[in-house]
């Protein structure tokens, strides 16, 4: 659901870069705690998946695109800071080697899959764990999926509205909220359900390798 | 002289350059700056230029005519956005394309040497997956001279999911293990 470079107005990417700013040196503090010689391969590994899976994507008349996301794997792995910084990570190189994504619009898709979508999964996951592993993972990736939906559509449903002309005309994204939403919504309640059968068999690998989860 | 940058020098100009692109909505003035950019990429040019044309195309064109068809519906066209939109997200990705082709992108992180640790593994366990994918794909289409069955192919993608994880997870412990013992986690 990555939104790609050139859409987002900088009254709208300025100040989410101060936001994650301050959110990856949060992150970056609980990541340097937890890393050692058995944590460093293993966060290597799922975010290298998670590079994989972001990058078979559709592009999405919202404006955006339709891929699994692999935030959920590793938030209910390593916890919300260490996902939120490998999440950014591989922002970063996608959009960079791929033009996936892009830098203007790094902090806003990092903030909601990486931030929001790996504190969605944790919550639900914490929320639901009475009905047991397999459907409490799986609904928590679905969520993981469709709140960071829900926040790109209204980013870039605002655009119009943030960055205009003096005759109206759209200086970025011209698609308003009433666009947005349905088109980015629609398409993530699907591939939510792919996510969630992706992240249980992930996880499931994980638990018989004998590692701990969220 | 571009090509005698530091790596950091290039990330910083690249950062500031994306921030200004984005404050220009004349799209006279962005294909300049595009062209410029092209010149400034040298023998590389046309490599980039493909490279970039295929990253945008989908989202642009899908943007693009939504946007034809609204607006024309909403009978509020204007050809300037288009142009203005498709140029800047062509010169944004070309900037981003070019810097990767012209430094190295651990050299530029080096100031945030925990972001570069993990860059590096991940990149390493990113050509891992590569190789392993490439591998067995060749071997199933040598194994197979007729189209594969739905369940041949789901048993093959599960085998290949557990190797994938299984290698990629020993050649990363190989390198954590590397690291420890020049110290890295003594920090």
């Amino acid at each position: 659901m990555h939104i790609p470079d050139g859409f987002l107005s900088p009254q709208t990417y300025l100040p989410a870069y101060v936001v994650a700013a301050g959110a990856w040196s949060w992150g970056t503090k609980g990541l340097r705690d937890s890393l050692d010689e058995t944590t460093v391969p293993r966060l290597a590994m799922l975010t290298a998946l998670a590079y994989g899976l972001g990058l078979v994507m559709v592009p999405i008349p919202g404006g955006t695109s339709g891929h699994a996301l692999g935030i959920a794997i590793l938030a209910l792995v390593f916890g919300v800071r260490s996902a939120f910084v490998a999440y950014s990570l591989v922002l970063l190189l996608q959009s960079l080697l791929f033009g996936a994504g892009g830098i203007t619009a790094l902090a806003v898709n990092a903030l909601a899959i990486g931030l929001i979508g790996a504190a969605a999964a944790v919550a639900t996951r914490n929320l639901l764990r009475g009905l047991g592993d397999t459907a409490s993972i799986a609904i928590a990736a679905w969520v993981s999926v469709v709140v960071p939906g829900l926040l790109v559509a209204i980013t870039l449903g605002i655009q119009p509205l943030v960055a205009h002309t003096s005759d109206g005309s759209p200086l970025f994204f011209p698609f308003g909220l009433s666009v947005t939403l349905p088109a980015v919504l629609i398409p993530h309640v699907v591939i939510g359900i792919g996510e969630a059968v992706l992240t249980v068999l992930v996880l499931r690998y994980v638990k018989s390798r004998k590692w701990s989860i969220v | 002289m571009v090509h005698s940058l530091k790596p950091q020098t290039w990330l910083v100009l690249y950062l500031l350059s994306v921030v200004a692109i984005t404050f220009i909505h004349t799209p006279v003035v962005l294909a300049a700056l595009l062209g410029a950019a092209m010149f400034g990429a040298g023998r590389h040019v046309l490599g980039i230029l493909r490279q970039t044309l295929l990253a945008t195309i989908a989202f642009n064109l899908t943007v693009s005519l939504g946007y034809v068809v609204i607006s024309l519906w909403q009978a509020n066209f204007r050809g300037e956005y288009l142009l203005l939109v498709n140029i800047r997200v062509l010169l944004l990705v070309f900037m981003g394309f070019w810097l990767v082709k012209s430094v190295d992108l651990l050299d530029a992180l080096s100031r945030f040497p925990l972001l570069r640790l993990i860059a590096t593994l991940a990149i390493s366990q990113i050509k891992t997956f590569e190789r392993i994918l490439r591998d067995f794909r060749m071997a199933f289409q040598s194994r197979n001279l007729r189209q594969p069955k739905i369940l041949d192919r789901t048993r093959h993608a599960a085998a290949q999911a557990h190797t994938l994880l299984d290698k990629s997870m020993a050649s990363a412990n190989q390198a954590a293990l590397a690291m420890r013992s020049r110290g890295a986690f003594d920090d």
